[in-house]
């Protein structure tokens, strides 16, 4: 209704502004990222595609209200439930990991979808049982198992990155909506004690040795250690100016392994400099604060807590993927927002930004 | 009442609101300083980096010039030697690794050496080749060829080393190379060594390092991560210098004035003795046709990795083949002297032709008696030379004198080195009456007569003595013993000609010199002469000296056998000389080490060789001496 009613009035024009600048400086660094000699050159093609489709479900996402996905949410999320049972069944064995269900041509990554299903699901639990005096660590029970399904069929894959965002964005949603803070240190003093036992029985022998990269950046035989080098060299050689857009020579000469879904910020640092990585980090930083003003001026708790999922979505994956190829967390290959290659992630996160749009637009719709 | 509930619930939220937006500011904040820390503060190391992993410098290395002797017969030249390079982070990890293991059929230790390098390569030098074998087997050679496209980042790559198709004959004035160590570094800067590359080691090979090795050219390009060119894409900002190409210059070839038939000869005339050595000069150049020491070693096998266990025994060899007895050795010359002092005694005129000496056997001096090979009756400057007599020697010298003797011996190139130019060379040695008054106290006659018959403190090279005897021979000219005769580019372009160099003249007047020439002959051809029976009948007529030389005493090993101490303990045997008598071509110096006397073992050894070198020739000259 309130759409009906001054669509220009209500459209949030910094959250569109943002977005659209970053979506834009993402396809034209796709193009510089692959465009040495032997990668797929019309990858940023296939991302302006992607791009354009999520666009309109942005816009379909928008024009219904969002107590409608209020009202369906458990659908939605049963939906994201069966679709990652769907992959071990249907999904395709890449690199070692199931992650992809083969549609067409194409091929899709439910684990990225769930994450907005995650979000809905949350929201909708959290909307109906407010919990207004404080959540006890009893009243995160129901939460956590919301959680845990999606997380343990991830972990299953396995796909370490999305299982860990997935937790991050229920810790960052749990945290901001009246978690008592003797629970939160429980929560933190659970999870410190159980990483030895995640070590043990939950990662993987190449994730072991991803992070034992990490821990030692000087024992180099291991291949990751030697591209989180490498990220490093071209971050610290594009100095402050850059050197010139398709002129990276870290990038030109392939030292950068997967550059257009793990490491374009890479790519973009070493041809932009700290100024194209200023602006870049703005950029994000400006989104991130959006979703959470949006998020406080929300009109109710659905929309509130839609809006904090979306911004702590953009919020982990950007700091964990520029903290990675930058050499501050170890390589999980989490993806850039609209800057990393890849169908699924710009669906995924065109989907939450039309969801933020929406909780933006009906602020005042009562 | 729904909505005021959850008006309060969102209004609760936004005191968290506030710290949540503090947090993402520090966190971004974070991310920003460590891009400043990266872009801004440790831009230039980075930078640097980038920039070596994109550059590769590839040396070209120069071939070393070939040698050859006077006929152009190869002495030495390259042959390429197939050595493996690793890129490590092209391998396919411990896969990789087991793969070559397997191809190469390599045992325990050295897949586990291999390994060990592999891991501790830094990670700034995981995206270049490393050289992890060299000289790798035919065998290994096939089977890393035919698997090459399973193996990723490993290359073979032929790179040229010295190889001596003659062996060990000619070794030490052929010389050899190996790699370079830290003195030579430190020696030449100038020349800029590189780790890994060779230098000479010995002979014309060391002596003509500079001419020979040529100078390597540099190949700077830009390599994508895994090693391949990209000759066609330079980025902005890349550095001219990163891109740039010098190519090499090839050393240039020596021929030498060696003849390696005719030291093949001098091989074969030395079977049956284990140590000596031999000098053939022609007399009229100076130009060294063979240069000759006993016993030697394998080219090849040092120029090779030569192990330390081979090395040790070669030199615990009693015999000594490390030495180059021609160049860097000095004996007591002994008889082969005699024609010296005979010089100076008639040049200055202090005794005429028909000066005659009797020989009892015996010389008395003091109270002391010094004994004479034989008893040789009356005799005058011919039949003492033709029977070796000391006793006319001594008395030769009594009237001679040191200072004169060792005047002319001067003139005849001893006391000073050649100048041939390779191994170190010795000067020998002419003692001195201040000399002997230093080292002995005083000085008496005793030190004259000794070094009269080239015994006491004399030492001379075997380079020396032929030079000697060429002078002799070619009427009293003194040349330079040349090893080298000219340098070459790779196509057969001469560089340099190097002329006979005359280094000094004789102060004998001909006739004298003929007359000693006539003594000398008697000495092979007359039946009283001590190299009589190592004459060839019919064949070339040889002309020269023997001589028997003690030696010092051996003093004798734990566990040394009795044949043994006998065998050090025995004369060194010498024949110096040249042929043919009537029209000299060559000189020729043959010494055996404890070879006993002279005229038995060392004139045999010198008439056949010779006879070999000289016989086709011989019945021309001998024609032609019998028309005069």
């Amino acid at each position: 209704m309130a759409l009906n009613r001054g669509f220009r009035n209500y459209f949030d024009w910094p959250l569109f502004i943002t977005v659209a600048i970053i979506a834009v400086i993402g396809v034209v660094n796709l193009y510089s990222a692959t465009s040495a000699p032997g990668a797929r050159a019309d990858i940023y093609i296939q991302q302006i595609y992607w791009l354009t489709l999520g666009a309109g479900v942005a816009v379909l996402i928008v024009a219904i209200d969002y107590r409608y996905y209020e009202r369906h949410g458990w659908v939605a999320y049963g939906a994201g439930i069966v679709l990652l049972i769907l992959v071990f069944l249907l999904g395709r064995t890449i690199r070692g990991s199931q992650r992809w269900i083969p549609i067409g041509g194409f091929s899709l990554q439910p684990s990225e979808l769930m994450k907005i299903f995650l979000i809905i699901a949350l929201a909708k639990y959290l909307h109906n049982d407010p919990k207004t005096d404080g959540r006890t660590l009893k009243d995160l029970v129901i939460p956590g198992l919301i959680l845990a399904v999606p997380m343990g069929l991830i972990l299953a894959q396995p796909d370490l990155g999305t299982a860990m965002i997935c937790a991050f964005i229920f810790g960052t949603i749990m945290v901001l909506t009246n978690l008592k803070l003797r629970s939160l240190w429980a929560l933190a003093v659970v999870f410190v004690a159980s990483a030895p036992l995640t070590w043990t029985y939950l990662l993987r022998d190449y994730q072991r040795e991803r992070l034992t990269a990490f821990l030692n950046p000087d024992d180099v035989l291991l291949d990751s250690g030697w591209h989180a080098h490498q990220s490093l060299v071209a971050i610290g050689s594009g100095q402050g100016f850059g050197k010139g857009f398709m002129q990276g020579t870290q990038n030109q000469f392939r030292f950068l392994p997967d550059q257009q879904t793990d490491f374009p910020f890479t790519v973009w640092a070493e041809e932009q400099g700290l100024i194209g990585t200023s602006v870049l980090i703005f950029l994000y930083l400006f989104l991130v604060l959006w979703g959470l003003k949006v998020a406080a001026q929300a009109k109710d708790r659905f929309g509130a807590v839609v809006a904090v999922g979306v911004s702590s979505l953009i919020f982990w994956h950007t700091v964990i993927n520029i903290g990675m190829v930058s050499g501050l967390l170890p390589v999980v290959g989490v993806t850039l927002p609209l800057f990393s290659y890849g169908g699924s992630s710009v669906l995924t996160i065109m989907m939450g930004i039309g969801l933020l749009m929406n909780v933006s637009m009906r602020r005042f719709s009562f | 009442m729904t909505v005021l509930l959850h008006r309060r619930e969102v209004g609760e939220f936004k005191t968290r609101y506030k710290w949540m937006a503090l947090v993402v500011l520090v966190v971004f904040g974070g991310l920003l300083g460590r891009m400043i820390q990266l872009q801004l503060f440790e831009s230039s190391e980075w930078s640097e980096i980038a920039q070596d992993n994109i550059t590769k410098t590839f040396i070209l290395p120069a071939s070393r010039g070939v040698i050859r002797d006077m006929h152009g017969e190869v002495v030495a030249t390259n042959r390429p030697s197939y050595d493996v390079y690793i890129t490590p982070q092209l391998l396919n990890g411990d896969e990789g690794l087991r793969r070559v293991t397997e191809l190469m059929r390599l045992n325990q230790e050295d897949a586990e050496r291999l390994k060990h390098r592999l891991e501790r390569v830094p990670l700034r030098r995981r995206t270049h080749q490393i050289r992890m074998f060299r000289d790798i087997t035919r065998d290994q050679l096939a089977a890393l060829e035919t698997y090459s496209r399973e193996l990723p980042g490993v290359d073979v790559l032929a790179v040229p080393v010295r190889t001596y198709p003659h062996g060990n004959l000619g070794a030490h004035v052929v010389g050899y190379l190996n790699e370079v160590n830290a003195e030579d570094l430190e020696r030449h800067p100038e020349r800029g060594y590189r780790a890994g590359e060779v230098i000479g080691r010995n002979g014309v090979e060391s002596a003509w390092e500079e001419t020979l090795r040529g100078q390597r050219g540099l190949r700077r390009a830009l390599v994508d991560a895994r090693g391949r060119l990209q000759p066609d894409r330079v980025p902005e900002g890349v550095e001219a210098s990163a891109v740039s190409h010098v190519a090499a210059i090839p050393g240039q070839e020596l021929a030498l004035t060696l003849d390696m038939d005719l030291m093949a000869a001098v091989s074969r005339a030395f079977r049956g003795h284990p140590s000596g050595a031999a000098v053939v000069v022609e007399v009229n150049t100076g130009r060294v046709r063979a240069l000759f020491s006993k016993p030697a070693y394998d080219l090849n096998e040092m120029a090779g990795r030569l192990s330390q266990r081979r090395f040790d025994e070669l030199r615990q060899d009693p015999f000594r083949p490390l030495i180059d007895k021609t160049v860097y050795e000095s004996y007591f010359p002994g008889s082969t002297f005699k024609p010296i002092s005979a010089v100076a005694a008639l040049a200055d005129n202090v005794i005429d032709r028909g000066y005659r000496v009797d020989c009892p056997g015996y010389y008395e001096l003091g109270n002391r008696r010094f004994r004479c090979t034989q008893v040789h009756g009356e005799v005058d400057m011919e039949s003492a030379m033709i029977g070796s007599c000391n006793i006319y020697f001594w008395r030769l010298a009594e009237q001679v004198g040191l200072e004169r003797l060792n005047r002319y011996a001067r003139q005849f190139g001893f006391g000073e080195s050649t100048g041939i130019g390779i191994n170190t060379e010795a000067s020998g040695f002419l003692a001195t009456r201040e000399w002997f008054e230093r080292r002995y106290g005083r000085f008496r006659l005793g030190h004259t007569l000794n070094a009269a018959i080239g015994q006491g403190n004399t030492r001379a090279t075997l380079v020396q003595i032929a030079s000697a005897y060429a002078a002799i021979a070619n009427g009293g000219t003194l040349y330079r013993p040349q090893i080298v005769e000219r340098t070459l580019l790779s196509d057969g372009q001469i560089v340099e000609e190097f002329e006979p160099e005359v280094t000094g003249r004789v102060d004998a007047p001909r006739e004298d010199l003929d007359y000693l020439i006539e003594g000398l002959w008697g000495v092979v051809n007359n039946e009283a002469g001590t190299a009589y029976d190592a004459r060839v009948e019919g064949g070339v007529t040889v002309a020269g000296k023997t001589g028997t030389a003690q030696v010092s005493r051996h003093s004798p090993r734990e566990g040394e056998s009795q044949e043994r101490i006998w065998y050090l303990n025995r004369d060194h045997a010498w024949f110096a000389g040249f042929a043919p008598a009537s029209r000299p071509l060559v000189s020729i110096v043959v010494l055996v080490e404890h070879g006993g006397a002279g005229g038995r073992t060392a004139a045999p050894i010198g008439t056949r060789i010779l006879q070999e070198y000289l016989g086709d020739d011989v019945e021309a000259s001998e024609t032609e001496a019998g028309t005069n």
